[in-house]
């Protein structure tokens, strides 16, 4: 069946199913549109299915039914050998950081552009870049367990920059972070969101939430049950939506 | 070219690390690689001695020396030698006297005619070489001539029917016991350098996971493993081709000093091609080794 993607959406969900080989059935019927530069925090209780469909933006695993497409491509025609094109195009950070702890900060970054085979020529000069993004000029010789968790998160911000992705994915970025250094992760974020990169944010941080008044999508049971505009961490008591 | 260099680089870097990082496991598949390709080497040179023996035995299978009692006189030689001529089955006889069968006695390898010359007096027999149409009459002829009272009787002659057929048994049976043991530590191997990789892999799980997420080429997380698996092999046969390429000769001259009557000799062509052969089944070994460990534990 062909699905006629709309080019305003950059992230396009067309009822999506995803049930896991052990019949655990994460989501179901999302329907759902992102367009570019768009702020969005995906809220729910854990086990909703937030980090599913984080995992099948990035295409870690296939759709059961439905479609999504990323910047006009339908993920589960996407053959493996184009699979890594896809990520280089979406930055992701995560809760634990996933950073490497032989190597400093200059190298972890550096790391995504060697890795991905990036010319050489320009790591040195790109990687500076994102650091200076990120406030972590000065540290680039020091290693993740001499930062603190705020530092290292930025270090993974950073990582995931060096891309200059079109797509920005966070899933639970400030869960091991204290208030004061979640906010400014957050103010990051929102940064990163005005250079023109869509941003997406799986959260359980109310607080952030409510303040920011930003597009929330609330997913319960693998559904999603709210989304709206200018939103917050719970429904209106008098909203229908 | 630049993008070329920086994945060469990298995975000869992490490779190498690999290869230090579980350093014990690294030397059991040398040591493995080490010990199948020191068997390809051997068993490939002495199934080369004696394809040398039996090609120089088959030369030599349609011809039969008949020994002649020293007292035998020339005269009665010459006639016994017309006697054979006669008979329709023989092609040719030749007359060797006791002096050419010494000359020819001096002329084989790694026999040092210093040992000749104290002997004094000359204890080969004088022969009638014999060459017969058919190989097969052979038996009948060294039968007839066996009753002659010229003929020597310690021994009559060098009749020895089966001995191309017991060689040939010999390499046969060679061939197929080292070609079990090769294929049985070919498999064995490959796993061990299967598991080298698993747990190499296992060593990077935290950085080919960030390779992932970041868009790095299944290639690219590959590639890594399989030059590991190269230098297993390459080290691994560069030892074995050490010893085998140093051991040959030395080995050959002792066997000549030990097996004198055996023709035996050095080959440097077919050695440098022994040596070729082992270093590219070391390559071989190294890359199906770790292709499958890639396969295996890289999936996704």
């Amino acid at each position: 069946m062909a699905v006629v993607v709309p080019t305003a959406a950059q992230i396009h969900l067309e009822h999506v199913e995803k049930t896991y080989p052990n019949g655990t059935v994460a989501l179901r019927d999302v329907t759902l549109e992102i367009p570019k530069q768009d702020f969005v925090f995906l809220v729910g209780p854990s086990g909703a299915g937030k980090s599913t469909l984080v995992r099948l933006l990035i295409r870690e695993e296939k759709v059961t039914a439905g479609t999504i497409s990323v910047e006009g491509q339908d993920l589960s025609r996407l053959k493996r050998r184009h699979l890594p094109f896809l990520r280089r195009k979406i930055g992701m950070v995560f809760q634990d950081f996933k950073l490497l702890p032989n190597l400093t900060v200059f190298q972890n970054v550096a790391f995504a552009l060697r890795v991905t085979e990036g010319a050489l020529r320009h790591l040195k000069p790109k990687v500076e870049e994102v650091l200076s993004i990120v406030g972590l000029e000065g540290k680039e010789t020091k290693f993740p367990d001499q930062l603190s968790g705020g530092e290292q998160q930025r270090v993974a911000i950073a990582r995931a920059l060096v891309h200059d992705p079109r797509i920005f994915l966070a899933d639970e970025p400030t869960g091991n972070l204290d208030p004061a250094t979640s906010w400014e992760i957050i103010q990051l974020l929102l940064q990163i969101n005005a250079r023109g990169t869509t941003v997406m944010m799986a959260t359980h941080n109310r607080e952030i939430v409510d303040v920011m008044r930003r597009r929330v999508v609330a997913i319960e049971g693998g559904q999603i049950v709210r989304d709206e505009d200018a939103g917050g961490y719970h429904a209106p008591a008098l909203e229908s939506h | 070219m630049h993008r070329l260099w920086n994945r060469i680089d990298f995975a000869f870097s992490s490779a190498w690390q690999n290869f230090w990082r579980n350093a014990a496991v690294s030397v059991a598949s040398v040591l493995i690689v080490w010990v199948v390709l020191l068997a390809l080497g051997s068993l490939l040179l002495v199934l080369h001695s004696l394809d040398q023996i039996v090609a120089l035995e088959k030369t030599k299978a349609s011809a039969i020396s008949v020994y002649l009692a020293d007292t035998t006189p020339l005269s009665s030689a010459m006639d016994f030698k017309l006697h054979l001529e006669n008979d329709s089955r023989v092609t040719g006889v030749t007359y060797v006297s006791k002096d050419q069968a010494m000359a020819r006695f001096r002329q084989l390898p790694a026999l040092d005619p210093s040992v000749i010359d104290t002997l004094g007096t000359n204890p080969l027999p004088a022969s009638l070489d014999v060459t017969v149409k058919d190989i097969r009459d052979l038996a009948a002829i060294d039968q007839e001539v066996r009753s002659s009272p010229l003929v020597d009787k310690s021994p009559a002659t060098n009749y020895e029917p089966n001995v191309i057929d017991k060689i040939i048994l010999l390499a046969r049976v060679a061939g197929i016991a080292g070609l079990v043991l090769i294929i049985g530590l070919t498999g064995l191997s490959v796993f061990i350098i299967m598991l080298t990789i698993r747990t190499a892999i296992y060593l990077r799980r935290k950085e080919i996971e960030v390779m992932k997420l970041v868009g790095a080429t299944d290639w690219f997380v590959r590639w890594p493993f399989i030059v590991e698996g190269l230098i297993v092999g390459v080290v691994g046969a560069a030892v074995a081709v050490l010893i085998v390429g140093f051991g040959y000769r030395p080995a050959v001259i002792n066997l000549q000093s030990v097996l004198i009557f055996i023709p035996l000799a050095f080959d440097p062509v077919y050695l440098r091609v022994v040596l070729a052969a082992m270093l590219l089944f070391g390559l071989l070994l190294g890359s199906v080794g770790s292709y499958l460990g890639v396969r295996r534990f890289l999936k996704q």
